[in-house]
């Protein structure tokens, strides 16, 4: 409790009254913070979200949580795979651990679910007309006059 | 009393309990009166016989020749008659029942291994092969009862027992005789839980696609391959389950009709390989066509997908082609993507095409064609132009006052005012009647494949002779070479030759003239001499015209019916030359300062010595006429979209001639077929062959003298003889692996 009351102090005298009021108002005003008191930090993923647990004193099943690195937009598809199996009580093991198990050769970057961002953010397929690569209709391949004999 | 009718009423519900547990203990069958035939036959009451006529399979129809050789069978009862010899499977086929099969084809020996077709006889003790038994008199033939079904489901479970599960990733998906039958046929489970075995992928060469494993060992390719294309390339290894399709060493299918097993394969084990993950069959749209690449004119369906052609696959028609195609035919059609020209071009001062507008291009190429002398106007038409773009080029250079429009392929001075003359008279078809051949400086090979193949079905038929004149080459069947030159021509004509005897002891021969012999300069002594050889073996009969010209080109036929009849040397004295897809022509002796206008659908040889570009549409674009060697008309229909700016070649001649002034008289394809009707009314009946009428006695004498020279080869790359097929990379592969060298 010390702490926090420390930490609260030392952002007014860093950020000033009014700023600190805004982040407290992004960030729920503390809601999280409070939750987290008492709970150990497991692991951060490389996108911050923090990932913490807490045995005693909480309801079985409940007793992992993620706070997400951002306050004002977050969904669940922001957890990155290797931390998903951990934060839903698939896995023990955490995901800086299971991160090792990630495929080198084809494994791409998670990315989050975009929908309802706009268009340039989602996923069409290679046939696609909305797909960026797919402009050119054409189906045939045009003869260019390179050679010039004449 | 009440009891007893109170266990008649539960009857139903007692019955139904029973067969439920027997499905429960014997659990393959989805029905359960199918365990026990005999049972399920004797409890069935006695089938009343139906009367009602029903349609044969495919609206086929039969003849009997004389009516005291029919015979009368009975399918489920109902009653056919039908010629003596036909099989059982026939029989079923007339009476409108449709029987599974897989190995049996109409069109190749019956091999009777797939025992897909089993039907029931009465009086028989098992299940017969439909196929393999001839039908008797009386026969009472039983297509639907539980025997049969159970006999068919049981050959169906084998069938599927080895078949790999990879319907989702197999090209003959949506078209796979296996896969409608096990649908149609096949029990709904399989026991089968050991390991399916594998076969190894054989090559066979840059067109067809092997996966083995996928193999029925129905030996359809097989048989096509031995019979009807004449190779020994493909045969069957091994027994049992070791039992395998393949070539006996490391060898590729050197056929010209190979892609034809990819048609008659009835499951995935064959696929077209440029066709590979390219498109599900459902996708496509057919469109029923016509070829062009060679003079036969077989019957095409382009599946188009979209802009873009997928495949081409044959159409059947007895007249012409069966319901085979070569393999040019089938697998040119990715040079329709390849190399187009699409935008009106004007060559620059520093020897570069420039793209320009329609507008611009023909106002320039009307100003230079005012400014030639009208007999230095030439217009040359190419292989592949339809009817409707030959008699607009022919008009419009008429109109401008030049009379010298030829088409290529077709000589200096052709004869075209006697159609027999430059026509195979007896028609396609008609080849199988004939006795003997006498093929004069054609290889049928490769200038026409299909015509080929109906020779060599006559020859496997009747045991005719053939013999060849002209340079060696290969046969794929027994022939007789009897000379290279015009010299044996001219022995057979005064007699003196062994083959005299030979044609005057046949009853229908047959004389085939190759259209490459329309080069040389002697042309009209050698027809002469043939003239005589077909007076002196009476080759031409009431009944029998035997003296056949196969044609080169899809557009030669049209060309000499419109009159299109200049020769190539008015092309020495030419300023202006309209090329309208003519690629090979020899432009060698064209003066430097000739103008030249190229109008055409691929960047081929043509453009290089062009100064315009006028693009055009490909015959798979536009609706056109084409007539092929046998004189029958036949149209093309658009399948995909024009390509860019391109148009139709009739409509581009008839803006030409607006802007020059000489405005033709005919704005829609209605018209312009109205003209060609006053022309060559035969080209209007389509899809119907037009025999020649006059007889040869009208023929005028030549006096000329026969050179000695040998006859040459007309087709010297049997995949690559026109703009579309030189675009294709197919066609490229297939001629630098397949062809013999």
């Amino acid at each position: 409790m010390a702490s926090v009351v420390r930490g609260v102090l030392k952002a007014i005298k860093e950020k000033g009254i009014v700023n600190f009021a805004k982040d407290l108002k992004e960030e729920g005003y503390l809601q999280t913070k409070i939750h987290n008191i008492g709970a150990t930090l497991i692991g951060v993923d490389k996108f911050g979200n923090k990932y913490y647990q807490r045995l005693d004193d909480t309801q079985y099943g409940r007793h992992r949580w993620v706070e997400y690195a951002q306050k004002s937009r977050y969904n669940a598809s922001q957890v990155p795979p290797e931390w998903h199996g951990w934060l839903h009580f698939i896995t023990d093991h955490t995901g800086d651990e299971l991160l090792m198990l990630k495929p080198k050769r084809y494994g791409v970057e998670h990315k989050e679910n975009f929908s309802g961002e706009g268009d340039e953010y989602i996923y069409h397929s290679k046939g696609h007309a909305l797909n960026p690569g797919q402009r050119d209709w054409t189906r045939y391949q045009p003869w260019l006059s390179t050679k010039t004999s004449s | 009393m009440g009891f007893l009718r109170a266990l008649h009423r539960a009857r139903p519900l007692i019955r139904s309990n029973l067969s439920t547990s027997r499905v429960a203990c014997r659990w393959i069958s989805s029905t359960p009166d199918r365990h026990n035939p005999e049972a399920a036959a004797a409890a069935a009451p006695a089938p009343t016989p139906e009367v009602r006529p029903r349609t044969p399979v495919g609206g086929a129809r039969i003849e009997c020749p004389n009516p005291e050789d029919a015979i009368e069978v009975f399918v489920d009862g109902y009653p056919v008659k039908i010629p003596k010899g036909m099989t059982v499977l026939q029989a079923c086929e007339v009476a409108g029942v449709d029987i599974p099969r897989f190995c049996y084809h109409s069109r190749l020996s019956i091999a009777g291994n797939c025992r897909m077709c089993l039907v029931e006889v009465e009086k028989s003790p098992k299940p017969v092969a439909s196929c393999a038994m001839p039908a008797l008199p009386g026969m009472k033939i039983k297509t639907n009862t539980p025997v049969a079904k159970k006999a068919r489901e049981g050959v169906m479970e084998f069938l599927l027992m080895n078949h790999p599960l990879d319907c989702p990733i197999c090209d003959q998906g949506g078209e796979c005789d296996l896969q409608d039958q096990s649908m149609a046929f096949g029990s709904d489970r399989g026991r089968f839980t050991e390991m399916k075995r594998s076969v190894v992928d054989k090559n066979l060469g840059p067109l067809v696609k092997t996966v083995m494993t996928r193999c029925i060992q129905c030996t359809r390719c097989v048989r096509f391959a031995s019979e009807v294309a004449g190779v020994q390339d493909l045969g069957m290894l091994g027994r049992g389950s070791g039992e395998e399709i393949g070539t006996y060493v490391e060898k590729l299918m050197t056929s010209e009709l190979s892609g034809n097993v990819i048609d008659i394969c009835p499951v995935g084990a064959l696929t077209s390989k440029p066709f590979a993950f390219k498109a599900r069959n459902w996708e496509l749209k057919g469109t029923e066509s016509i070829d062009v690449t060679d003079a036969v004119g077989s019957n095409i369906r382009i599946d188009s997908r979209g802009p873009e052609v997928m495949r081409i696959l044959p159409r059947l028609n007895e007249e012409i082609n069966e319901e085979w195609i070569s393999d040019k035919t089938r697998f040119f059609y990715d040079g329709l993507k390849r190399q187009r020209l699409n935008d009106p071009m004007i060559r620059d001062h520093d020897g570069r095409f420039k793209p320009v507008t329609w507008r611009d291009a023909l106002a320039i190429v009307a100003e230079v064609a005012h400014q030639v002398k009208p007999d230095e106007i030439v217009g040359i038409a190419g292989q592949l132009s339809d009817a409707e773009s030959m008699i607009a080029l022919k008009d419009f250079l008429n109109r401008m006052g030049s009379n010298n429009v030829l088409c290529e392929g077709n000589g200096s001075s052709p004869q075209a005012d006697l159609r027999f003359s430059f026509l195979l008279n007896s028609n396609i078809a008609g080849l199988e009647n004939a006795d003997l051949f006498l093929i004069v400086g054609s290889q049928p090979r490769v200038e026409a494949p299909m015509v080929n193949a109906r020779i060599r079905k006559t020859v496997r038929a009747t045991q005719a002779k053939v013999a060849y004149i002209g340079p060696p080459t290969d046969f794929n069947y027994d022939h007789e070479h009897i000379g290279t030159g015009p010299k044996t021509l001219l022995d057979i004509a005064e007699g003196r030759h062994p083959f005299c005897s030979l044609i005057l002891s046949a009853k229908n021969p047959a004389i085939i003239v190759g259209a490459g012999l329309f080069e040389r300069k002697d042309k009209d002594a050698i027809a002469a001499a043939i003239e005589t050889i077909v007076k002196f073996g009476r080759v031409n009969r009431p009944d029998w015209n035997g003296l056949n010209v196969l044609l080169l080109n899809a557009a030669q036929a049209a060309a000499l019916d419109l009159g299109l009849v200049s020769g190539p040397e008015c092309i020495r004295s030419a300023k202006f030359v309209y090329l309208m897809g003519a690629d090979d022509v020899n432009l060698d002796d064209l003066p430097k300062d000739a103008f030249v206008l190229y109008q055409g659908h691929h960047g081929d040889k043509g453009v290089y010595r062009a100064n315009v570009i006028f693009p055009s549409a490909a015959f798979s674009e536009k609706e056109g006429t084409y007539e092929n060697t046998e004189g029958c008309a036949q149209w093309t229909v658009p399948a995909v979209p024009t390509v860019g700016e391109s148009r139709d070649d009739w409509k581009i001649i008839r803006a030409l001639s607006e802007v020059a002034g000489v405005r033709l008289p005919y704005d829609s394809l209605k018209a312009v077929r109205a003209r060609i009707g006053t022309v060559a009314p035969n080209l209007l009946n389509v899809e119907e062959r037009e025999a020649p009428t006059i007889s040869g006695e009208l023929k005028p004498e030549f006096q000329q003298n026969l050179s000695m020279a040998p006859f040459g080869v007309a087709v010297d790359n049997f995949y690559m003889t026109d703009s579309i097929t030189r675009a294709s990379k197919i066609m490229s592969q297939c001629s630098s692996q397949l062809s013999k060298k």
